[in-house]
């Protein structure tokens, strides 16, 4: 009998959604503050240019925490999530999908939801992916240049709906089914 | 070290278009290989069987994506671009993706 508080498959699940997932809401969130908060009218402000580095930092742990928190969902969560019973097994409790989709209350969960989960992270991740590139590169002219700290904020205001909405349908779906 | 490091600051715009168009480009390139997926016209193989066909194809739109990048900040990279075109390019792309990767949406197009 296994005695562990939690599953292998459960732990990952934690991983995925909470702590990288959560991680790189949190630092989306607080990168689009400082997108907007610090923004500088005069190129040659050296608090600017001391506060584009931190944003450059945060901004390239968002886009990689995104990054590990769709890989690891699509390639290590995903494959026990969608596993297909044996025959005639009428206990679906370690077979998420073929659960969620024996009740027709919750065929959505996949339907909708976790065809969502599968593919829009991705979007998120490649957005995350280029305004971190230009808080590199650019550093203080992302805070002093209004076109670029638009688009940019723009992006990560995309980005941040996208995983916000991302997370929510994972919590549905693991309320109603989860990885244990 | 912030003021020397600010020194290598980019001048012209070219290479943060490039980023932003390619991640449009990716973001359409996502929704582009499901529209097909579900449509019947095109599979992308799953690069990872226990996955199934998700990994064939979001693999197929971040190499889409990459390469795009890529091929974008090599002409672009010195260059001053008119930044309002590819603003508006770049958001219609990731709308576009995003709406063909809403399963709703597959049922007009299966």
């Amino acid at each position: 009998m296994d005695t562990r508080l939690f599953s292998d498959r459960s732990v990952w699940t934690m991983i995925h959604g909470i702590v990288l997932g959560g991680g790189a809401l949190m630092a989306l969130a607080a990168a689009l503050f400082s997108l907007r908060a610090m923004r500088a009218a005069d190129p040659a402000n050296v608090a600017a240019q001391v506060q584009a580095r931190y944003l450059a930092w945060l901004v390239v742990f968002a886009a990689a925490a995104l990054w590990l928190t769709l890989l690891i969902g699509t390639y290590v969560n995903f494959p026990p999530y969608r596993a297909t019973p044996p025959d005639g097994l009428t206990d679906l409790s370690q077979y998420p999908r073929s659960l969620i989709q024996s009740n027709p209350e919750t065929v959505w969960l996949h339907a909708l939801a976790m065809e969502i989960k599968e593919h829009v992270p991705w979007i998120a991740a490649m957005l995350a992916t280029a305004v971190a590139f230009v808080a590199t590169r650019y550093r203080s002219k992302l805070l002093t240049d209004m076109r670029l700290n638009g688009m940019a904020t723009t992006l990560l205001a995309i980005c941040f709906v996208l995983a916000s909405l991302v997370g929510v349908l994972g919590i549905f779906i693991n309320k109603v089914a989860p990885l244990e | 070290m912030a003021l020397m490091d600010d020194n290598r600051e980019e001048v012209v715009n070219g290479a943060a278009l490039a980023s932003f168009l390619a991640a449009g480009i990716g973001a359409f390139a996502v929704g582009f290989f499901v529209i097909v997926n579900e449509a019947g016209l095109f599979a992308a193989p799953a690069l990872y069987g226990p996955a199934g066909g998700v990994s064939g194809r979001t693999s197929f739109a971040a190499v889409t994506w990459l390469i795009g990048w890529a091929v974008l900040h090599r002409r672009w990279k010195d260059r001053q671009i008119e930044s309002r075109r590819v603003h508006t390019a770049t958001l219609v792309l990731i709308v576009l993706g995003i709406v063909l990767s809403f399963p709703p949406v597959w049922r007009i197009f299966a």
